[in-house]
């Protein structure tokens, strides 16, 4: 490990800016962008299953209430809805005297709010219209056999429309990533706040951006690459045979 | 005959949509081994009235006995349901139906399709379901096709698939719902050739369908349908061989 840093160090010698001290900035903008992603992906999927079906109800007070949700979520910008999560919440009453203030403080976590609200509404939309997209006859044949609406739900219907939704949702994670960008503006330290930090200090745009834009695209890659795995994986019934 | 109930057996059907009435009061009695091809031109309402049997449609009139059981309804401000959902998923699974487009499970091989309803409706043992499902495909000529996906195969192999997820159910009545229509005229053979053997071995079928040919070899009454009403029934012979209806004999002519 010494060793390595040493290396790395003689590597960085004639260099003003990327030093040890920037790079680890860089890197906990990294590890901090990554976890704030990763969490609010995970909140949104779990979130987005029981609201896209709910979407899709044919009961009012169930569908109208995730339409609204959804259409205001998708219709105004996630900066705004952060500011308004970040600055708003400490005027609720009595707010600062519960448990909650202890994680409402940082801006990690309005930040992972505003960003899993914003991606559970996006992803719901995305879910059902693959749900709805579901051949009728599929649904038919389900019903014929002799399937109650929850096993139908759980064997066919999901399943069908989870790989339908899988390139929909493969841009979903990347746009999400790349908005997570504005994370840095209520003080979190991510990989644009680290690019920022930087910049400010050595007053040098390119170097500490185009470097960061570097990162990012090392990300996208491997998100696309990783659902372009999946894709392969599980949309190869779609496929017809090639002899 | 009394001791063994009667697979199928529906009595006054009457199905409107909005205000046309669509069928007008059908019934049919489906003894064990009988095979009961529906004919008539399109629009009168022989799909229809097959659908009405597993109840993806819902009839607003008329009365119908699963294997002596009969399926209870009640009024509701949209009309007539049935008053115990599980009385109908049991009902349905005692009838399988085989349908014009196929319908298999795309995101699902063969295989699965076809132990699918048996495992998770049924609940055999997925091991007893597996064994099952590879005899019947063997019989319906696709036991190297098990782990192939439907868009893999060709429109008849998905219609045998189709007719092997059906019989899976081990069901009392199977309901044919023009299952050769789709398909190319190469390939509605081997179907046909599938169910003539079901028929031989004493299946109960209903069968919606154009192909004359196996209406007259394979069914044991033939019903012709127009505007949602029996205009003639009988035995294959009499119905096709000697009809007594103009209008019949005009279906039938060019055809022939």
């Amino acid at each position: 490990m010494e060793s390595v840093l040493a290396s790395l160090e003689a590597m960085l010698a004639d260099n003003s800016i990327f030093t040890l001290d920037t790079l680890s900035y860089y890197g906990e903008g990294l590890t901090t962008t990554v976890q704030l992603v990763f969490l609010s992906l995970i909140v949104g999927l779990v979130a987005a299953v029981p609201l896209s079906i709910g979407r899709g109800s044919k009961r009012r007070w169930i569908k109208m209430p995730i339409f609204f949700y959804t259409y205001v979520f998708r219709g105004t910008p996630l900066l705004v809805q952060l500011y308004l999560i970040y600055y708003g919440v400490v005027f609720v009453e009595g707010i600062q005297d519960t448990w909650l203030w202890v994680l409402l403080e940082k801006p990690f976590f309005p930040a992972l709010v505003a960003f899993s609200l914003n991606t559970a509404a996006y992803t719901t939309e995305i879910f059902h219209g693959a749900i709805k997209a579901t051949p009728r006859g599929e649904i038919e044949a389900a019903r014929a056999y002799g399937m109650r609406y929850s096993l139908m739900m759980r064997r066919i219907v999901l399943p069908s429309a989870f790989r339908r939704a899988l390139p929909a949702y493969g841009n979903e994670v990347i746009f999400m990533l790349h908005a997570s960008a504005i994370a840095s503006v209520v003080t979190i330290m991510d990989l644009t706040g680290a690019a920022r930090f930087v910049y400010a200090r050595f007053y040098a745009p390119f170097d500490a951006f185009l470097f960061v834009a570097a990162i990012y695209l090392c990300l996208t890659f491997a998100i696309l690459y990783l659902f372009r795995y999946l894709e392969k994986r599980l949309l190869a019934h779609l496929k017809p045979a090639s002899g | 005959m009394a001791d063994t109930p009667i697979p199928l057996e529906v009595r006054n059907i009457k199905k409107r949509f909005g205000n046309t009435e669509v069928l007008k009061g059908l019934s049919l009695e489906a003894r064990k081994g009988d095979v009961i091809t529906l004919i008539g031109a399109s629009g009168s309402g022989k799909s229809t009235f097959l659908r009405c049997m597993n109840l993806l449609e819902q009839p607003n009139e008329g009365e119908l006995i699963v294997h002596g059981e009969q399926i209870r309804f009640k009024e509701t401000k949209h009309g007539r349901e049935p008053a115990d959902w599980n009385q109908v998923v049991q009902m349905r699974a005692k009838l399988s139906m085989v349908f014009q487009s196929f319908n298999l499970w795309a995101h699902m091989t063969l295989l699965e399709n076809v132990i699918e309803a048996p495992v998770h409706v049924l609940k055999k043992p997925r091991k007893e379901a597996i064994q099952h499902a590879r005899a019947l495909l063997e019989r319906v000529g696709l036991a190297e096709r098990a782990d192939y996906y439907p868009a893999q195969l060709s429109g008849g192999q998905q219609q045998r698939g189709a007719i092997a997820r059906a019989l899976a159910m081990d069901p009392e009545v199977m309901l044919f719902d023009e299952p050769t229509s789709a398909l190319d005229p190469e390939l509605v053979g081997d179907v046909l050739k599938v169910m003539r053997d079901l028929a031989e071995e004493g299946r109960t079928m209903i069968v919606v369908t154009h192909e004359m040919a196996f209406a007259r070899d394979v069914s044991s009454q033939v019903i012709y349908l127009h505007q949602g009403q029996v205009e003639e029934a009988g035995p294959p012979d009499e119905v096709l061989g000697n009809p007594r209806s103009e209008r019949l004999k005009q279906f039938l002519a060019p055809k022939r």
